[in-house]
């Protein structure tokens, strides 16, 4: 298969790019030309991924080994074009964002769809920056104190962290000799105390973009200060981007010593559910509540990495559906109430129940699925992580993850208690913008969520078929 | 005749200057500076270990660590700029309107 076969969804967002930054240089003030192109070319970079899934395709290798595409590169386009999408659609009344939203998102999650299929060193550091560069313009993005603030802030880890993952990668390479991961394994000196390091720096630069304990400080306020979609388009993108590189590269480079850097994704897993969904108890501003339980979220996810086996890859990559739907609705909920304002706190939720019954009762569908109640797709989720844990024989693992979804538990039914308060004084329901295009989110995120719960089936057998990436060192 | 071990130690040491300087300077410009000074040690090491393998692949990366640092200069001065506009002093400590 010829690579513009292959490669035609990422060759479709690239031209939206270029067409969109065009509609956005000829469009009227408040138009949404450019959002529409961008719309378009997400959902047929869409058409071209169930396309070539439909095909059956072979593992197909490109660039001398940089890229892969395989059923998980197509696995993880889907997901990141959900996010961007839901990302675009938030954030398409075009007031209070400017032209270059749509652009800017198109990149990042071109970003993205790479992380899914790298197979070498340098497709990884690019996809890891062009994922980071827009997302640092979009976080800074509403003029306000607030904004800037969390641009910077995220400007100065991400720095830091692509610092510290590159001088990682300058080791690997100098321990191999080679910059492809499949070559990684049968190099000569395996366990030289190089090839540890640079492990160990590399992890630590991906960690710091998924947001594990104790690398998760910058997540919480950055999370706080973006603007909403913006935050929702972290909230799933990042987290698939990340969490897929961190799979693949150890599936594929480091196969053969998954005693060197097992153990420690497994502590580091069982810290970030316990820690994330500790602090997320006490938050008031829904935002920061978000980023909290993104970061258990986070330490959920790196389960499937840690257990080094194949049914820990299906779980993992099932889970990040069901949370990056809950997270797009949840979102979308936000954004409905928000307009006017910076951020919702948990008392701006008071006498939802009463006025909005609808717009309660689907956030009540989001809370429980990331609490992981039966019948929504957190659940399910939830569940194959655990199997995974147990076929793993790591008990330590499951007991943290049943004691992190207890604490997140807590932390989600907060708002929901908040929602059947009565509230003292004027309403603050009078605020609410609801546009088609957030329906469009919500109706696709609840029938998401609630199919995942009841009936999975056909979602786990295509991620066993993107799994099977696993076998083929 | 330079050896790869001085090279890799020069960058190593560069490097440690890099981390350093983020953890414990407070004033935005220099952190970013300093995180510039980490991406430049990983090339440094890249083009050591590519000249010691005779393999392109380490040079190659070095100048795509290059062009990305350019074009994350100028995303990261233009946020500190507009930060610098909204409050005329710069200091990460007094920049927390953001509770972490």
């Amino acid at each position: 298969m010829s690579a513009s076969t292959a490669l035609l969804p990422e060759y479709i967002v690239v031209v939206a790019v270029l067409v969109t930054m065009i509609a956005a240089m000829i469009r009227r003030p408040g138009g949404t030309v450019a959002s529409w192109v961008a719309l378009i070319g997400i959902l047929g970079a869409l058409w071209a991924t169930i396309d070539l899934w439909t095909m059956h395709i072979h593992p197909a290798v490109f660039f001398n080994q940089s890229l892969t595409v395989d059923n998980y590169s197509l696995f993880v386009n889907v997901l990141v074009l959900i996010a961007a999408s839901s990302t675009l659609l938030l954030g398409w009344t075009g007031e209070r964002e400017h032209e270059e939203f749509p652009i800017l998102v198109l990149i990042a999650a071109l970003g993205m769809m790479s992380l899914g299929m790298v197979g070498n060193l340098i497709a990884l550091f690019l996809g890891i920056e062009v994922l980071s560069l827009p997302l640092y313009v979009l976080s800074a993005s509403h003029r306000t104190v607030l904004g800037g603030e969390a641009g910077l802030k995220y400007l100065l880890l991400g720095a830091f962290s692509s610092g510290i993952l590159l001088f990682g990668l300058a080791l690997v390479y100098g321990a191999t000799g080679t910059m492809n991961f499949v070559d990684f394994a049968s190099s000569v000196n395996v366990h030289s105390p190089l090839l540890a390091a640079g492990l160990m720096l590399t992890l630590v630069g991906l960690l710091f973009k998924l947001g594990i304990v104790p690398f998760h400080m910058w997540v919480p306020d950055v999370y706080e200060g973006s603007p909403m979609p913006v935050t929702n388009f972290m909230a799933f993108g990042t987290k698939v981007g990340a969490a897929v590189i961190l799979l693949r590269l150890l599936a594929y480079g480091f196969y053969m010593s998954p005693q060197d850097w097992g153990p420690a994704l497994g502590y580091l897993a069982l810290l970030t559910m316990i820690v994330g969904n500790l602090l997320a108890l006490p938050q008031n501003d829904l935002k920061r509540l978000f980023g909290y339980s993104g970061i258990g979220h986070a330490g959920f996810l790196l389960i499937g990495v840690a257990v080094h086996s194949v049914v820990g890859a299906k779980a993992m990559l099932f889970y990040l559906l069901p949370y990056g739907l809950a997270v797009i609705g949840a979102f979308a909920i936000l954004t409905m109430m928000g307009t006017d304002k910076e951020t919702v706190t948990i008392s701006d939720l008071a006498g939802m129940a009463r006025q909005k019954p609808w717009a309660a009762a689907l956030f009540i569908v989001f809370m429980f699925s990331f609490a992981g109640i039966p019948l929504t797709g957190g659940f399910v989720g939830k569940l194959y992580l655990l199997q995974a844990a147990l076929f793993a024989h790591q008990p330590g693992l499951a007991i943290g993850l049943v004691l992190g979804t207890f604490l997140g538990l807590g932390a989600y039914l907060r708002p929901l208690q908040a929602m059947f308060r009565t509230r003292q004084g004027e309403s603050n329901m009078a605020g609410w913008n609801v546009n088609w295009s957030h329906v469009v989110v919500l109706v696709v995120a609840v029938v998401g969520t609630v199919g995942l719960g009841v009936y999975p089936t056909p979602v786990v057998h295509w991620v066993s078929q993107s799994a099977n990436f696993f076998w083929l060192h | 005749m330079i050896y790869t071990n001085w090279v890799v130690a020069l960058a190593g040491i560069i490097f440690a200057i890099g981390a350093i300087g983020v953890m414990f300077r407070r004033n935005p410009l220099i952190m970013f500076m300093a995180s510039e000074m980490m991406w430049n040690a990983a090339a440094l090491a890249f083009i050591a270990f590519a000249r010691q393998y005779h393999d392109m692949n380490g040079q190659v990366m070095a100048f795509l660590i290059i062009a990305t640092a350019a074009s994350e200069v100028g995303i990261g001065l233009a946020i500190i700029v507009s930060v610098y506009h909204k409050r005329h002093r710069l200091d990460v400590d007094e920049i927390s309107r953001l509770k972490g």
